[in-house]
């Protein structure tokens, strides 16, 4: 099984269904037409070979075509990153700065890859819309609409949690005993405690005196 | 039915001068062309379904390698012979853009105008041509092409050196020919599972589908036929191929022969 074609069929199925679903995606493709741009991720064993036309045709470079691969004499841009740095490319003004920080190699024409990075970031789907193609307009709207509900609701849900907590986290840490106020707090019974054994001690001795008084009357 | 042990295994691919195979039969050179021909008019309008039901789609694949082997960039002038029903020439096109150009040959009209029809359905105009041609006469000046390929062509061919010639002939310095073809599975126990496959299951289900189960016996039987991986490289090199090499696909079910003309 090749699966280096297998997996390019995949990439360039998802990419062109994609592009299919957002309109305007046809006009920033067609800036790129006749284009190439060659990517190599370090952790895979092929380059990938992006040529852009009315949709995207990805290819791989071959292991036997080594001796072939295309240089910037046949394929206008030409980068080399890893994995890590892959997502990054989603934001076109960061190339530059990966550039500079020698996360990404590239050779060739810059325009090339900030306009493939931001084709890929400017997707602008409407599921809603495209659901409905499927079910209906009011079985898609519906089904969103709870899914809206659903997702605010967790949201709030989160938000209200978060802040609950907070709250009882900062009143917890108000009213807590501080280990000094506990110290003052049992010193302070021991004293009271001792002051009415004290008096209770006192209260018996007189209680015991006037006795005595009266029996000595009597 | 008789099953032959192995694939071809001479390099010359008549048999006499007078008489060639046509699968397991052996038919007069002059008739086999229109036997082909029958054969693929009848199942031209059930031809991409058949492939990706025979093939499990994995013919998809193979074409797919094909083309990533070809090294075609914007630009180039790409001859796809026997390119049927044009799954080769839609990629190519649209790869080689306007500058380029794809000339889609087939010996065979009903091929050419299914083929025709849907890359045009699929609004790939412009830059492909169609040209009805025998690939042992390309009708093309010397030097024409960067690229030329044949997916699946080649077994139906009477005589394959002469096509080989013929391809050289009109293919430019430095360009590369690429055959992608059935050939001899690598491992027993494939090669019997796959015997079995082809000659059991593959006229069933062409008599199920295209309600034509003799054109697919025929198709398991000129994959028989056809030259092995060694001996197709072999008559590459005689036509004048340099640096031939052949990469088996799936076991060996199928491979890609590559040779260059410098």
């Amino acid at each position: 099984m090749p699966f280096a074609q297998l997996m390019t069929s995949g990439i360039e199925l998802a990419m062109n269904q994609l592009l299919k679903l957002d309109e305007d995606s046809q006009q920033r493709l067609k800036k790129l037409s006749g284009k190439s741009l060659q990517v190599t991720i370090k952790e895979l064993p092929w380059p990938l070979l992006f040529s852009f036309s009315e949709q995207i045709d990805v290819r791989a470079v071959m292991p036997s075509d080594k001796d072939l691969e295309p240089t910037t004499e046949t394929v206008d841009c030409l980068i080399e990153l890893n994995l890590e740095t892959l997502p990054k490319l989603r934001d076109s003004s960061q190339l530059t700065q990966l550039i500079q920080q020698k996360q990404l190699n590239l050779v060739g024409d810059i325009y090339v890859a900030q306009t493939f990075s931001a084709l890929l970031k400017d997707l602008d789907i409407d599921w809603e819309e495209q659901l409905s193609g499927y079910t209906g307009d009011v079985v898609a709207h519906q089904t969103f609409a709870s899914m809206r509900t659903l997702f605010d609701t967790a949201k709030t849900q989160i938000e209200q949690g978060a802040i609950e907590l907070g709250e009882r986290l900062t009143q917890s840490d108000s009213i807590a005993v501080k280990p000094s106020e506990m110290f003052e707090f049992s010193k302070n019974v021991s004293e009271l405690r001792s002051d009415t054994e004290r008096l209770s001690a006192r209260l018996a001795l007189l209680e015991q005196a006037k006795k005595a008084d009266t029996g000595l009357n009597n | 039915m008789s099953t032959p042990d192995t694939n071809d295994t001479s390099a010359s691919t008549q048999t006499s001068e007078s008489t060639t195979h046509f699968g397991f039969k052996q038919v007069d050179t002059s008739q086999k062309v229109n036997m082909v021909k029958d054969v693929f008019q009848s199942v031209a309008a059930k031809y991409d379904i058949m492939n990706d039901l025979m093939s499990f789609g994995v013919h998809r694949l193979w074409k797919r390698y094909t083309i990533d082997c070809s090294g075609v960039r914007a630009g180039h002038k790409v001859l796809d012979l026997a390119g049927g029903t044009g799954d080769l020439t839609a990629k190519f096109s649209r790869i080689v853009g306007e500058s380029g150009q794809v000339v889609l040959a087939d010996i065979n009209d009903a091929m050419l105008k299914v083929g025709r029809d849907k890359l045009r359905d699929k609004g790939i105009v412009g830059n492909v041509q169609y040209v009805q041609a025998n690939a042992e006469a390309l009708p093309f000046p010397d030097n024409s092409f960067d690229i030329i390929t044949i997916a699946f062509g080649l077994r139906n061919v009477t005589d394959k050196d002469k096509a080989l010639a013929s391809m050289y002939r009109v293919l430019k310095p430095a360009g590369r020919l690429l055959v992608l073809e059935f050939s001899k599975p690598t491992n027993d126990m494939l090669n019997k599972a796959y015997d079995m496959y082809s000659f059991h299951l593959l006229p069933k289900i062409g008599q199920l589908v295209a309600n034509d189960a003799d054109s697919y016996q025929y198709l398991a039987e000129s994959i028989r036929m056809h030259p092995e991986q060694e001996v197709l490289k072999t008559m590459m090199e005689t036509a004048g191929f340099e640096q031939t090499t052949y990469h088996n696909l799936t076991g060996g079910i199928v491979a890609l022969h590559r040779g260059f003309k410098f």
